[in-house]
């Protein structure tokens, strides 16, 4: 098949997938597990185990604090020791669950079995049922609850396609390639049970040619499931292919209208992992509680690079020790990739259901520039995937023009890196832009707060 | 945590080009033509070449130290990069303190005056050269006989083809035009002798990834396009397209000049527009105007319509009309 990009901007970083060879090693489980209450977008989750419960894997600790929202489980037996704010990676106080492990002994009706359960069931409801009640959330960045992204608000247009993304676009990371390596069918199945969730829209497992060995594995396995309507799409490697605008325009053609949602041309987009998740959540009712973390970085030699399937909770320094320790000539840690990861401040913090990494960065790599003048070379709004022109966002946000900012659509920033990353000058773009977005961001919710109070006023 | 690590945005790495990076591949462009005119004029040419680098280097460093009282710039080789175009815009063999005149209007009052590199509105270099040709016509067009090892027995001193095109009449100067004049020009500024040398700098950049073609193809279409329409309408009066792509300083302009990033538009048909403006104003002084040759005026007057120009043009945006 013909291999496709999208058309606005881009970059080609060195993809750097050093971990790519590696296979997926499970990690054992530490003695305490610190589960988060915020592993995913929207309202925090709230516990619902007290101090002194004993809990099974697999077990609810925790439901949704709203309508975006998702429970949390268990990721091991044994006593819930505390209820309490802890750091996350960020520093931020985020309540978490500590659970002293005492085993892993799974709940009731959980299979556990490695066993391959292909026949997709007819039930629309029970499989959204499971996919929430299993807490699965988008493993792609967002952490987006899946089960509301699957089940558009009426009046939705209908989905044409669902597009399941494989392009792992960021450098470094090698976890989604490597499930689509050894777990092909359970991917390509979640994406069938998805694809008849949504009504039956055309199903493009998307796929970056710097993965060739991924296109052939899920190719085949395809081929053996049998599963018409659904087809193998490479693409062309270029950043941010996984971005979720940057993918509907590169497989559809179609461009997703700003502050809009991708059903309102017609397409859904899920990430390979969380396909992993839907297929073990409805065909195993087994809720998401582990998932797959690349340790790499340009100051690690190749066998001590890792890809591991951990359990959320598992605290990232315990991670990092087990994996031989964080090596002495990293300057920077990041969790996710360069170009658009964050940069750990706190080792101690908890792994989430959507970590990806834990990528250590050289101080040479990683340094910022010494700002020097815009020499207006235009490579900034080159690059920018959005067609935005991120000099002259700067220039306006040093200006505090938040009229001209809106007008130039700083609100569509996706913060992707792009234009720091190719700037010559080394003019921190991003990090103003990104403080613009939120000034506009703010000004644009408050005038709809207003119209609306102002309608309210009116029909009394 | 014993050890601490830094904690900032992301991205969290870099592209590996600077803008030293960027100046220093336009240096590499500019070689084969300086290598070109060096086995012209010789050994004159070089020295003209070194004062100019020199004081151009040397202006910027003192402004930015006692006038400006900020880190020194000239680190960036932009310096260079200007004090290279003003000597390729120059007659070789010409006094050094006419060099000196031409630094000082190039660095000190169209580069540094704005605010250093990124903040001016016109070319330095050729602000620098028009400064000089109004100053000082006589020694401005003063075509030495090239004197270098390799030696054209057509060589003649004293007028270029475009002069020619005054003295002669433009039918007897297209005839002088021929395949040859691509490789090597007779007699003009240093950096008009070889478009050649030229276009390969530039396909350099291009290649290289460092500029967009769109501002010099539009430029060498609009003189083509001008030239071969008043040529067919009178060929005793107007000089073809061929003659007008190939004489004084149009290679030059289009492929280094118009493409200078800080003084030329940043959307890729903002360029185009920009382009088109310079090739028609160009053509224009040609044909109707005193001087014989156009290109550093075409490109002033349209580096002052950049402004208007990138409020014009705006890159697609995703998503939006």
């Amino acid at each position: 098949m013909k291999k496709i990009t999208f058309s606005i901007g881009g970059v080609h970083p060195n993809d750097c997938k050093l971990a790519a060879d590696r296979p997926i090693e499970v990690l054992p489980i530490p003695e305490t597990l610190y589960v988060s209450m915020a592993q995913h977008l929207g309202a925090p989750a709230k516990p619902v185990v007290s101090v002194g419960d004993k809990v099974k894997t697999g077990q609810v600790i925790a439901e949704p604090g709203g309508f975006i929202s998702a429970f949390v489980h268990s990721p091991a037996s044994g006593t819930v020791k505390s209820i309490a704010p802890r750091a996350d990676l960020a520093g931020r106080m985020v309540p978490h669950i500590e659970i002293a492990v005492e085993g892993d002994e799974w709940a009731e009706g959980i299979d556990t079995s490695d066993a391959l359960i292909a026949e997709i069931p007819e039930d629309r409801a029970m499989m959204l049922e499971r996919i929430k009640n299993c807490g699965v959330v988008g493993l792609g960045g967002a952490t987006f609850p899946t089960h509301v992204k699957l089940n558009p608000a009426p009046g939705s247009p209908a989905a044409e396609a669902l597009l399941i993304n494989g392009a792992e676009c960021e450098p470094f990371l090698t976890s989604d390639y490597r499930l689509m390596l050894e777990s092909p069918k359970p991917i390509l199945i979640g994406a069938s049970i998805m694809q008849k969730i949504l009504g039956g829209p055309k199903c493009y497992i998307c796929i970056e040619d710097n993965k060739p060995q991924a296109i052939k594995v899920m190719g085949e396995a395809l081929e053996e499931l049998g599963f018409s309507n659904m087809v193998v799409q490479p693409l062309l490697k270029k950043y941010p292919q996984g971005g979720e605008k940057q993918l509907i325009q590169a497989v559809m053609r179609r461009e997703v209208g700003s502050g809009a949602l991708p059903i309102s041309v017609g397409a859904v987009v899920q990430n390979v992992s969380t396909a992993f998740a839907v297929y073990e959540a409805v065909q195993k009712n087994k809720p998401l509680i582990t998932n797959v973390l690349t340790v790499t970085g340009d100051c690690l030699p190749v066998e001590k690079q890792h890809n591991y399937r951990f359990r959320i909770g598992m605290p990232l320094s315990y991670i990092a020790s087990y994996a031989g320790g964080i090596p002495t000539e990293a300057a920077k840690i990041v969790s996710g990739g360069p170009m658009m990861g964050r940069a750990i401040a706190n080792i101690e913090a908890a792994a989430v259901k959507g970590s990806s990494s834990l990528l250590y960065l050289k101080e040479s790599t990683t340094r910022r520039w010494t700002e020097s003048a815009c020499i207006r070379c235009g490579r900034c709004s080159e690059a920018c995937p959005m067609g935005l022109e991120p000099f002259l966002l700067n220039r306006l946000y040093k200006g505090g023009l938040t009229d001209e900012l809106e007008k130039n659509a700083v609100q569509d920033c996706i913060e992707c890196g792009c234009c720091l990353y190719s700037c010559p000058a080394g003019i921190p773009l991003l990090d103003n832009v990104r403080q613009a977005k939120l000034q506009v961001m703010g000004i644009i919710r408050a005038r709809a707060a207003a119209a609306k109070a102002a309608a309210g006023q009116a029909n009394k | 945590m014993a050890e601490s690590y830094i904690v900032s945005g992301n991205p969290h790495w870099h592209a590996p080009v600077s803008t030293k990076r960027l100046m220093l591949d336009v240096i590499i462009a500019l070689c084969p033509a300086v290598i070109v005119s060096f086995l012209y004029y010789g050994w004159s040419e070089i020295l003209v070449m070194a004062e100019s680098i020199a004081f151009c280097v040397l202006l910027e460093w003192a402004i930015t130290r006692f006038l400006m009282k900020k880190p020194s710039t000239i680190g960036d080789l932009s310096a260079v990069v200007t004090g290279m175009l003003l000597a390729m815009n120059l007659p070789s063999g010409i006094s050094w303190w006419i060099v000196l005149i031409g630094a000082v209007v190039s660095i000190g009052v169209a580069k540094m005056t704005f605010g250093g590199l990124g903040q001016n509105i016109f070319n330095p270099a050729i602000t620098g050269r028009v400064f000089l040709l109004v100053s000082f016509p006589a020694q401005m067009t003063t075509w030495p006989v090239p004197s270098g090892f390799i030696h054209n027995v057509d060589a003649f001193s004293g007028a270029t083809l475009l002069q020619q095109v005054k003295i002669l009449g433009a039918a007897d100067a297209d005839a002088l035009v021929s395949l040859q004049t691509l490789f090597t020009n007779i007699g003009g500024s240093a950096g008009e002798i070889s478009a050649i040398a030229l276009l390969a700098g530039w396909l350099y950049l291009v290649c290289r990834r460092v500029i967009k073609p769109w501002i010099t193809l539009s430029i060498f279409a609009t003189v083509a396009c001008v030239a071969a329409v008043f040529h067919a309408v009178n060929p005793e009066l107007y000089t073809g397209a061929l003659f007008n792509l190939l004489t004084g300083g149009v290679v030059l302009g289009a492929c280094f000049m118009a493409t200078d990033y800080v003084t030329s538009p940043m959307s890729t048909w903002g360029g185009v527009v920009f382009g088109f403006g310079i090739g028609f104003i160009l053509m224009m002084i040609r044909y109707f105007g005193s001087y014989p040759e156009g290109m550093s005026f075409a490109i002033l007057l349209m580096n002052m319509a950049v402004p208007l120009i990138n409020m014009a043009f705006h890159q697609k945006k995703y998503g939006r009309k």
